[in-house]
């Protein structure tokens, strides 16, 4: 069908719902088309009770990834079937979260293209691509894991390290900002959030040598307001000769502090990019994230000290941007097991087993840490989700084996609880590699890894579905996968997790017993965390399948929403 | 003796007399625009896009990213070549991005290299999936922006500088000294074969 047609009649709609009073909305009537003055800061702060729309990438601020609608539950989810399928322009690694606002969906794909569909019949509103610079420096993939709504934007970070605002009922540029220069190997492949008129973004670039941040953009005009650098100037930390299980790095502490005296802080190009979306937490007017290497991923030589924060989680104020407090889970770090899955904030039993707010993450290192929200401290880590061996031994010149593999455990993928049974869901990998170092100098805008990862020709690859109790730490279920996994996963109120595979299977599990409840093949690699919303009274379950770079998962094109039959 | 040992030293006296023959780009109000400037590289890269050696690389249709990345490095010596540094000695970093551009809007020519036999694919994909290779290069070795295009690459330059990656001899690009390091002659073989053939 002929685009442009197609958006005449939908912006003629626009203006006839755009006349209606605001309070109409609050009844469950058919979605409006195009009327986005509705996401409004309370409806987002509302995001975990919200049971129609899905306006964050990970579900709401905590980061929960529970959608609060049971119509599509245990008991029927044998009946979901596709709804529709919309097929985009590039096929290529798709790890969008789809966002659904009032019975309008956004969705992004690999370099940067973004779809606004009719959520209830997968027809194109409108498209914007992106015009991308002549260099974007990245890892991973050209992915782009989403976009963010608020007011009457949606904002969008790009491979060459810019932050788009586009207005939500027409696609166009509202403005555009610079974040960083992409030459040196910033890069933007994560989904920004929207809080208090902010846009908060992180960065790309760690395997890179740039100085990573996390920062706070002015959503009306762009202009940045705060910025932090996630290495300080002085990065040498305590100089921790264990992680945070307690087991020996072998660092050679006098050689690095030798280092140290002699050539300085390493921290201009110690690395330390933010992957992904930040937990926000509205009490303590918080944020949380964690952080990925240091630079140079295998080489610790030329970087002395615990390379602080990388391998960390840490907290900053909502409004400033000043530190309050972090917790590094791996100091000086030499295996690239680093922090890239989201946190979760969630009520959780301390070590004396008092409720307290707690802050959840799924390492590559297999673990999932649970720490306290207050002041970042350790309560206790998950026992191993994958095989672990030889940590940590060091990587040497004809490459050295260790369990996890460089890729993890918990690669990029974003977690899911169930708050009722106190459960968390990790999707792992298991990836046998060897670590080899060969010691580079900076080489300006080229991977600066310091040595090589190679994955072990032959060797069993696999993942699994894990169930983690957070009030304890044990496994409570676990599924083992054909392939490593790598995507992400969501719970739903109607006791069921959702997750796929690189072999196209897109599948549902009993929350409570890891149970197979329903498989669909999707033609392509299932590597995108899904989404859940309500049109017209009718829960849909969507999700991208368009493979994965990284793990070289067939790729496709495709948006599918399922919905019971 | 590999034949590499014996072709390589002919190849590269082709290729220097073949730079010897061109004028460096010089910088006058004569050769103003990029398709001036651009003329230049015909020279050895192929005035229809087929370079006039084998060892010599398509340029025609290669990401512009990664082509301002290795004129710059070539002009500045991180990446070592005799025919390069002197052809292109005057140019801007803005000149260098122009010519990229310029280049990938070309088609790229097709070699008509053989598809690779069978046992050499096998080979050259378990290779390829150890070292990750479709991570940066993409889905069918099309690479994007600073990554190249591998796919359909001469066979004789793919082998010439994985080689030259592995022996250290190409030095501007540290991830691939240290990966390439840990493959053998014959997996650099099947590669080259593999993907000259795509």
């Amino acid at each position: 069908m002929n685009r442009s047609v197609r958006y005449a009649v939908t912006v003629g709609a626009a203006a006839l719902a755009a006349s209606s009073p605001a309070w109409a909305q609050e009844t469950p009537v058919a979605p409006r088309y195009g009327d986005l003055s509705l996401v409004t800061q309370d409806l987002l702060n509302r995001a975990d009770t919200d049971g129609n729309n899905f306006l964050m990438t990970n579900g709401n601020y905590a980061q929960t990834r529970y959608y609060p609608n049971g119509q599509i539950n245990a008991g029927n989810v044998s009946r979901l079937r596709p709804a529709w399928i919309f097929q985009t322009d590039v096929k290529e690694s798709m790890e969008t979260s789809p966002i659904v606002v009032n019975g309008i969906m956004y969705v992004t794909t690999s370099f940067d293209h973004v779809y606004a569909l009719n959520a209830r019949t997968g027809e194109q509103i409108w498209y914007y691509a992106q015009k991308l610079g002549p260099l974007t420096i990245y890892c991973c993939g050209p992915n782009n894991r989403g976009v963010t709504v608020l007011g009457d934007k949606v904002y969008l970070a790009t491979l060459d390290s810019k932050l788009v605002a586009l207005d939500a009922k027409t696609g166009k540029v509202a403005w555009e900002t610079q974040i960083a220069d992409p030459t040196l190997g910033y890069s933007e492949t994560m989904a920004p959030t929207a809080v208090d008129g902010k846009i908060l973004i992180g960065t790309n670039g760690g395997e890179y040598g740039i100085r990573g941040f996390v920062r706070a953009y002015d959503a009306a005009t762009g202009k940045q307001i705060w910025n932090f650098d996630t290495v300080p100037e002085n990065s040498s930390g305590v100089w921790a000769t264990t992680d945070a299980t307690g087991r020996d790095m072998h660092r050679d502490i006098a050689a690095e502090k030798a280092a140290l005296a002699k050539d300085g802080d390493p921290y201009k190009k110690l690395g330390g990019g933010v992957w992904q979306n930040p937990t926000v937490d509205r009490a303590r007017h918080r944020i949380y994230f964690v952080v990925g290497n240091p630079s140079p991923d295998l080489d610790g030589a030329v970087r002395p000290g615990d390379n602080l924060y990388t391998d960390s989680l840490v907290s900053v104020d909502l409004d400033s941007g000043k530190y309050v407090c972090h917790f590094q889970y791996v100091a000086h770090d030499i295996w690239d097991l680093d922090a890239v899955s989201p946190t979760v904030l969630v009520r959780v039993r301390d070590s004396g087993g008092t409720m307290v707010d707690g802050v959840l993450h799924a390492g590559k290192t297999g673990h999932v840490y649970v720490n306290k929200a207050d002041d970042c401290s350790l309560i206790r880590y998950s026992e191993a989700m994958v095989p672990q061996q030889n940590m940590w031994t060091l990587p040497t010149a004809q490459g050295a084996v260790m369990l996890p593999g460089a890729n993890g455990g918990v690669e990029w993928s974003p977690m899911a609880i169930n708050p009722g049974l106190g459960l968390t869901y990790a999707i792992n990998l298991h990836q046998p590699m060897t670590y080899t170092v060969t010691p580079a100098a900076y080489p300006n805008g080229k991977l600066w890894l310091g040595g090589a990862f190679k994955v072990i020709a032959g060797a069993e690859q696999w993942g699994s579905v894990t169930a983690v109790d957070y009030n304890t730490g044990r496994i409570a279920w676990q599924v083992k996968t054909e392939q490593p996994m790598i995507g992400g996963i969501l719970a739903t109120a109607g006791g069921l997790v959702f997750t796929g595979e690189g072999n196209g299977l897109f599948k549902a599990y009993d929350a409570g017993t890891g149970s197979e409840l329903w498989r669909f093949q999707a033609g392509a690699g299932v590597n995108a965390p899904p989404s859940s919303y309500t049109v017209d009274g009718r829960q849909y379950v969507v999700v991208a399948a368009g493979g994965n770079t990284q793990l070289d998962y067939k790729r496709g094109n495709a948006i599918i929403a399922f919905t019971l039959n | 003796m590999s034949s590499i040992d014996r072709i390589g030293p002919l190849i590269a006296s082709v290729v220097i007399a073949c730079a010897a023959a061109t004028p460096a780009i010089a910088q006058t109000a004569a050769t103003n625009t990029i398709a001036d400037k651009a003329a230049v590289c015909s020279a050895c890269h192929g005035g229809n896009g087929v370079p006039v050696s084998k060892e010599i690389p398509i340029i025609w249709g290669q990401h512009a990213g990664y082509i301002f990345l290795n004129l710059r490095d070539f002009q500045s010596g991180a990446r070592k070549n005799d025919a390069m540094a002197p052809t292109i000695a005057t140019l801007s970093g803005s000149d260098m991005l122009a010519l990229g551009e310029y280049f990938e809007n070309k088609s790229w020519p097709d070699l008509e290299q053989p598809r690779a036999a069978a046992d050499l694919v096998a080979h050259a994909a378990a290779v390829a999936g150890s070292g990750q290779c479709t991570a940066c290069h993409l889905s069918g070795f099309l690479g994007d922006s600073a990554n190249p295009r591998l796919a359909g690459q001469s066979i004789d330059y793919l082998r010439k500088t994985m080689r030259d990656f592995h022996d250290g001899t190409r030095g501007n690009n540290p991830w691939m000294a240290a990966l390439l390091k840990t493959f053998t002659d014959s997996d650099i073989d099947a590669i080259a074969h593999y993907l000259g053939g795509l």
